[in-house]
C-alpha cells in the first residue's frame, strides 16, 4: 500500500512532547523508586546515592513536564492542527489571550496543569524540607506517575491508558480529508467554547489546581509521618503547609462561585452541583484536619484524627476527580468535562488512593502517641475536636449525596434493570441538612474562643466564660432581631441559623478585645471565624430575600400555577417599563467583537418625585465563533453596598439571535415596489386576516429627500463609498404618530448592499431596491449639458434663471471644505472649486453649488454638484489658464423623478428584549465574609512559616 | 465509655437516620403515568417531540412555553414552563423536567437541558475552499 507523503506538517513538536511525556513518566516513577530507598536505607552509606537520583529524577520530571506544555502550547500558539488538541481547542479567529484558557480547557491540558503545580511544589519541597524530602517526595512522585499515566496515551493490549495531548490527528481520527498530501492547510480548529472565553476561566483554573495540588503536600507529610515515625516533628513542619493549601482551596472555589454568580447564567453562586460539591468537601476536611491540628500541636491530643484527616482530604480531591472526569455524573451536573474513555483508569487510581494512605495508616498507626486520659470537657482541644467532628459530618452528608451515581453505577453492575435515582431537588436538600452544620458551626466557633487549651481547672475559669458568653448571646440576640427585621427571616431555623452567624461574629469580635488583646497570634483564626459568620448572614440575606425585579403585573393572567414566580419581562427599545419601584428603559444595543451590548437604564423614584438611583447595566448576548448564532447571554450586576442588582437578557427577537432565522424570516417577507416622486404623498393599503376578522390599513409615504453620503446605524462608511439615502415620513392613517426612515444602499467597489429601516410600531420593513442606483445614474449619465465659459464674477441666463459665478479657489483636502458632497479629498488631490449662486425670477435659490474640477494623478475628473430642488446639475470640466476662463456645463432635468422603495408589512418587531432583574441584598455579606475566611487562612499560613523559620 | 465515642454514636445515629428519612427527596425518575399517580412534584426524564408544535410567543408571555415531550414509555405529553425559552432549546438531546400533571397536561416549574456538546464533535472544519 503506497503511504502518503504528507505535507505541511510540522512533526518535530509532537515528537519531542510526546518523548517528554514518556521522559516524565519514566522520572516521576525513578524518583518514587529512589527516594523510597533513600528513607529505607538511611542508616547506610548508601542513603546519599539514593537521595541524589531522586532529586535528579525529580528535576527531569519537572523538566520534561515543563517541555510538554511548551510543545503544547508551541503547537497551539502556531494553531498547528494536524494536531488533534489544537484542533479541538482552538482555531483562526481565537483572540490569543484565550489561550491559557484552551491549554486547561480540555482534560489533558487540565491535567498537566495539575502536573505543573506539583513540579512547583515538588521543586520547593526539596529546597527548604532538609530531612524530609525523601519521606514526602516519594509519595509525591509517586502521585505525579499516576497523574502522568492519564497522558500517556499507550495501548496494553486492549487496554488505553491516558489520552496523549500530543497525537496528530490522522491518527486519532479516519477522515476522508486526509487523502490528501495538503490536509494540514485546510483544517481549521473547533476553537475555545464561547461561554469559556472570559478572564474567569483564565484565573480560576490555575487557582483551583493550585488548591488541588497543594493538598498533595499534607498528604505527603501525612504519609512521611507514619512511616517515619516522627510524629511531633511532622506536625510542626506541615502546619504552614496545610494553612497554605486550606487558604489557596478555599480561594479556588470562592472564584468558582464567583464566576457562577457574575458571569454564568445560573442566577445564584453556589447550586450543591455535584462538581461544586466534590471540591468543597476535601476543603471542608482539611479545615478540620487544620483544627485537630493545632490541637495536636498544642496539647498532644487528636494526632490520629489529624493523620486521617489529612490523607482523607487528598483521597476526596481523587475522588472528585474521578467524579468529574469519568463521566459518571451524567445528567446530574451542568459543568462536568467531556468523557475521554479512561473510566476504569480513573478508578484504579482513586482506589489506590484509598487503599494505600489506609494501608499505611493502619500498618505505622500504631507508633502515634496518644494521650490515656481524655480531654477535658471545658478544654478547649475537646470542642476544637467536636467542631471537627461536625465538618467532617457535613463533608460526609455532601459526600453521601454527591455519590448517588456512583451507587447507581454499583446496582446497575448487578442489576441491569436497576432505575438510578435522583435527588428531587438539589438545593433544598442540601439545604436542609448543611443548615444545621451551619449553626453548629457558628455555636462552637463562637464559644470555643473564650475556652482554654490544656484547662487544668474549668471552675476558676467558669464565671469568666459564662459571663462573656452570656453578654455576646444578648448582643446576638437583640443584632438577630434587628437583622432579622431587614431581612425578613422568618422560619424559626433560619432565625436560629441568623443567631448562629451574629453569635460567631460578636464572640470572635469580643474574644480579640478582650482576650486576645490584640495578639497578632491569633488573628487569623479571629479573621476566619467573624468571616465565617458573615457568610452566614450573607447566605440568609440574599438567599431568602432574592427578588425579581422584573415581574410584570400584566402578564399575570392566572394562565399556569400560582406558585409559579413570572421571572422575564419584555422591554422594547426606549419605552420605559415600571415594575417594583423600578421605571427600566433598554436604550440601546452596540455590537463590540462578538458581544452585543444592550445598555439598560434603571431610575428609581421617591415619592417626591426625585432620582433616589439612577444606574445602566449592561448585560450580553454573547454570539459564537462565526458570529451567526447567540451562543450564551452574559449578565450584568449593579453592585451596592447593601444589595446587588443583577441583570439578564433571557431571549431576543428571533431575527436578533439567528442569522439563519433572520434570513427565513426576511424570506418569507412579502415586499412590493412602489415609485414615487421627492414631495409626493404616496399610499398603500395593507390587509391582516385573524381568525375573527379582517384589519385594513393605510399608510401614507412622503419621500422628502435624496441624500447623499447617507448614514445609518449599521452602515460603516469607508472612503469611496457611494451610499444613497431616501428620507421619508410614515403615518398609518387614522394614527397621530410620523416616522421617519432614512433607508440606505451602497455602491462598494461594484457590489450592492441595502440597509433597509424597519418600524417597529408599524411592522413595516423598507429598503431601497438595486434599480434605485439605476435610477439615479441614469439620470446622471442622460445629463444634456450646455457649455458656458465663465469667468470670476459673471452672470449668465439658463433656462430662466439668473447664474452667478462668485467665485474660484481650491479645496483644502484637509478640512475638506466644501458643500459638494459628491467629493471625497485623497492625498495629491488638486481640486478647484467654483462657487456658483442662482437665481430664480430675481430671489436667490438658498443652497450654494459647488461643482469641483479635480486633478488626480495628472487626471482630470469634474465632480458635479446638483440643486436638487430645481433640478439643476453642474460640471465644472476645464480652465483656460490663457483666457481665465473656466468651462461651466449646466443641465437641467425633471425633479420629478419617480424613486423606486421597496416595502413589505407583517414584518416582526426586533426591538425588544425579554429580561430579567434580581435583587440579592445583603449579598456583600457573603463576598466579604468568605475572602476574610481565606484571607485568615493565608494570614496564619505566613506567621505560622515565620514562628517555623524562627524555631530552627 | 469516653465522651467523644459517645459523640461520634450520636452522629452516626443522626447520619443513618437522616439518610433513611431523605427517601422522600430521592426517587427515580418518574414517567407522565406515574406523575399522574401523585401530587407531589415529579422529575421526568424525556425528549422533545420536534414536528409538534413549540409555543413561545413572548410578545403575549415572555413567561410561557409549551411543547410536547415524550417520556421513556413513549408517552407524549403537552408540557407548559412557566419561564421563558432557554436557549439552544430545540438543540436538546433530552430534557429533565420538575412539576407535576395537572389534567391532561405537564406543569413544569424548571426544566434542564442536556445538548450535545458542540464543540467536541466529530465534525472537523475545513477552511473555506475559496480565496
Amino acid at each position: 500500500m503506497n503511504e502518503i507523503q504528507y505535507i505541511g506538517e510540522h512533526l518535530l513538536p509532537g515528537q519531542i512532547g510526546r518523548l517528554t511525556i514518556v521522559l516524565g513518566f519514566v522520572a516521576s516513577f525513578l524518583a518514587a523508586v529512589a527516594y523510597f530507598f533513600a528513607e529505607q536505607k538511611k542508616e547506610t552509606a548508601e542513603a546519599h546515592g539514593w537521595l541524589k537520583i531522586g532529586r535528579w529524577s525529580y528535576i527531569i520530571h519537572g523538566l520534561s513536564v515543563f517541555v510538554t506544555i511548551g510543545c503544547m502550547f508551541f503547537v497551539m500558539y502556531h494553531r498547528m492542527y494536524e494536531y488533534q488538541y489544537a484542533q479541538a481547542h482552538v482555531s483562526d479567529d481565537l483572540e490569543m489571550r484565550y489561550i491559557l484558557s484552551a491549554f486547561w480547557e480540555g482534560q489533558e491540558g487540565s491535567f498537566l496543569l495539575w502536573m505543573f503545580w506539583h513540579v512547583i511544589l515538588g521543586w520547593i519541597l526539596i529546597r527548604v524540607s532538609k530531612s524530609w524530602e525523601a519521606p514526602v517526595m516519594a509519595p509525591l512522585a509517586l502521585i505525579q506517575f499516576f497523574i502522568g499515566s492519564m497522558i500517556l496515551g499507550v495501548y496494553i493490549g486492549e487496554l488505553k491508558i491516558g489520552a496523549n495531548p500530543l497525537l496528530l490527528l490522522r491518527d486519532v481520527m479516519d477522515l476522508p480529508v486526509f487523502a490528501q498530501a495538503d490536509y494540514a492547510a485546510l483544517l481549521n480548529g473547533n476553537g475555545l467554547n464561547p461561554l469559556l472565553q472570559n478572564y474567569w476561566m483564565t484565573i480560576h483554573p490555575p487557582t483551583l489546581f493550585l488548591g488541588f495540588a497543594s493538598t498533595a503536600v499534607p498528604f505527603c507529610f501525612a504519609i512521611a509521618g507514619l512511616w517515619t515515625g516522627r510524629h511531633r516533628d511532622m506536625l510542626q513542619v506541615s502546619f504552614p503547609w496545610a494553612l497554605f493549601s486550606a487558604s489557596i482551596l478555599g480561594i479556588g472555589i470562592l472564584m468558582g462561585g464567583a464566576w457562577a454568580y457574575e458571569a454564568l447564567t445560573f442566577g445564584g453562586y453556589w447550586a450543591w452541583d455535584p462538581v461544586e460539591n466534590a471540591s468543597l468537601v476535601p476543603w471542608l476536611i482539611l479545615v478540620a484536619g487544620i483544627h485537630t491540628h493545632l490541637v495536636a500541636k498544642t496539647t498532644g491530643y487528636s494526632i490520629k484524627s489529624t493523620y486521617l484527616f489529612y490523607l482523607l482530604t487528598f483521597f476526596f480531591i481523587i475522588y472528585s476527580t474521578f467524579l468529574t472526569r469519568s463521566g459518571i455524573l451524567g445528567d446530574t451536573s451542568v459543568h462536568a468535562f467531556t468523557e475521554m474513555g479512561l473510566e476504569n483508569q480513573l478508578l484504579i487510581f482513586t482506589l489506590f488512593f484509598l487503599i494505600f494512605p489506609l494501608t499505611v495508616f493502619f500498618l505505622k498507626g500504631k507508633t502515634i502517641p496518644v494521650i490515656a486520659k481524655e480531654e477535658a470537657t471545658g478544654s478547649k482541644e475537646f470542642w476544637m475536636f467536636i467542631g471537627a467532628l461536625v465538618l467532617l459530618f457535613s463533608a460526609g452528608l455532601i459526600t453521601a449525596s454527591t455519590s448517588l451515581p456512583v451507587y447507581n453505577k454499583i446496582r446497575e453492575l448487578f442489576d441491569p434493570a436497576f432505575e438510578g435515582f435522583v435527588i428531587q431537588d438539589q438545593v433544598a436538600h442540601h439545604n436542609k441538612y448543611q443548615l444545621w452544620i451551619g449553626v453548629f458551626v457558628g455555636l462552637l466557633s463562637g464559644g470555643t474562643q473564650y475556652l482554654r487549651f490544656k484547662e487544668p481547672n474549668f471552675s476558676n475559669h467558669t464565671k469568666k466564660f459564662l459571663t462573656h458568653l452570656g453578654i455576646a448571646g444578648i448582643i446576638s440576640l437583640g443584632l438577630t432581631f434587628l437583622m432579622g427585621q431587614w431581612i425578613q427571616v422568618r422560619a424559626w431555623q433560619y432565625q436560629l441559623l441568623l443567631f448562629t452567624g451574629i453569635f460567631s461574629v460578636i464572640t470572635n469580635l469580643d474574644y480579640l478585645v478582650s482576650f486576645a488583646k490584640g495578639n497578632l497570634k491569633l488573628a487569623g483564626s479571629i479573621i476566619s471565624h467573624v468571616g465565617f459568620g458573615l457568610m452566614i448572614v450573607g447566605i440568609l440575606a440574599s438567599g431568602l430575600n432574592k427578588e425579581f425585579i422584573s415581574t410584570d403585573p400584566f402578564t399575570q393572567r392566572g394562565l399556569l400555577n400560582d406558585e409559579m414566580l413570572k421571572e422575564n419581562v419584555i422591554l422594547f427599545k426606549n419605552r420605559p417599563a415600571n415594575m417594583n419601584g423600578y421605571q427600566i428603559t433598554y436604550k440601546q444595543d452596540t455590537l463590540v467583537d462578538r458581544l452585543r451590548h444592550y445598555d439598560i437604564n434603571f431610575k428609581k423614584l421617591t415619592k417626591n418625585g426625585q432620582v433616589a438611583e439612577d444606574f445602566t447595566v449592561r448585560p450580553t448576548a454573547q454570539f459564537d465563533n462565526q458570529l451567526t448564532k447567540v451562543a450564551a447571554y452574559n449578565p450584568d450586576t449593579q453592585h451596592y453596598l447593601d444589595k446587588d442588582i443583577f441583570t439578564l437578557i433571557r431571549t431576543l427577537p428571533l431575527k436578533e439571535a439567528d442569522v439563519n432565522e433572520r434570513k427565513r424570516l426576511e424570506d418569507s417577507l412579502n415586499f412590493r415596489i412602489i415609485e414615487f416622486p421627492i414631495g409626493a404623498i404616496g399610499s398603500f393599503t395593507d390587509s391582516l386576516q385573524t381568525e375573527d376578522s379582517l384589519f385594513i390599513s393605510t399608510f401614507d409615504v412622503t419621500i422628502e429627500e435624496l441624500i447623499r453620503n447617507a448614514s445609518h446605524p449599521d452602515y460603516d462608511p469607508k472612503p469611496k463609498d457611494i451610499a444613497m439615502g431616501l428620507k421619508m415620513k410614515i403615518q398609518e392613517r387614522g394614527k397621530p404618530e410620523v416616522y421617519d426612515a432614512t433607508p440606505v444602499i451602497l455602491l462598494r467597489n461594484n457590489l450592492v448592499f441595502a440597509y433597509p429601516i424597519q418600524i417597529n410600531d408599524l411592522a413595516i420593513k423598507i429598503k431601497l431596491p438595486s434599480e434605485f442606483l439605476n435610477k439615479i445614474f441614469e439620470t446622471e449619465i442622460e445629463l444634456d449639458f450646455k457649455k458656458f465659459l465663465m469667468q470670476k464674477g459673471q452672470s449668465i441666463n439658463y433656462n430662466g434663471y439668473q447664474i452667478t459665478l462668485d467665485n474660484i479657489d481650491l479645496v483644502d483636502p484637509l478640512s475638506q471644505n466644501t458643500t459638494n458632497k459628491n467629493y471625497f479629498a485623497q492625498k495629491g488631490d488638486v481640486a478647484a472649486r467654483a462657487k456658483i449662486s442662482v437665481r430664480k425670477n430675481g430671489l436667490p435659490v438658498p443652497q450654494v453649488v459647488e461643482p469641483i474640477f479635480l486633478i488626480r494623478g495628472n487626471q482630470p475628473f469634474p465632480i458635479n454638484d446638483k440643486l436638487i430642488s430645481e433640478g439643476l446639475h453642474f460640471q465644472f470640466s476645464n480652465i483656460n489658464r490663457e483666457t481665465g476662463k473656466m468651462t461651466i456645463n449646466i443641465a437641467q432635468t425633471d425633479t420629478d423623478v419617480n424613486y423606486p422603495i421597496e416595502i413589505a408589512t407583517n414584518s416582526l418587531r426586533t426591538d425588544y428584549i425579554v429580561f430579567s432583574a434580581i435583587i440579592f441584598p445583603g449579598i456583600n455579606f457573603l463576598w466579604t465574609g468568605t475572602i476574610m475566611m481565606m484571607l485568615g487562612l493565608a494570614f496564619s499560613w505566613i506567621r505560622r512559616r515565620q514562628e517555623l523559620y524562627r524555631s530552627k | 465509655m469516653k465522651k467523644i465515642h459517645l459523640i461520634g454514636m450520636i452522629m452516626i445515629g443522626i447520619a443513618i437516620y437522616l439518610i433513611t428519612t431523605a427517601g422522600t427527596e430521592v426517587a427515580t425518575y418518574a414517567n407522565f403515568e406515574s406523575a399522574r399517580q401523585t401530587d407531589q412534584p415529579v422529575k421526568i426524564v424525556g425528549t422533545l417531540v420536534k414536528d409538534k408544535a413549540i409555543v413561545y410567543d413572548e410578545m403575549k408571555d415572555p413567561n410561557y412555553l409549551s411543547f410536547y415531550m415524550v417520556d421513556d414509555n413513549g408517552e407524549e405529553r403537552k408540557v407548559i414552563l412557566g419561564k421563558g425559552k432557554p436557549n439552544d432549546f430545540e438543540l436538546s438531546e433530552s430534557i429533565v423536567l420538575t412539576g407535576k400533571m395537572k389534567g391532561d397536561d405537564f406543569f413544569a416549574s424548571e426544566m434542564l437541558l442536556k445538548c450535545p456538546s458542540k464543540y467536541t464533535d466529530e465534525e472537523i472544519q475545513l477552511k473555506s475552499q475559496e480565496g
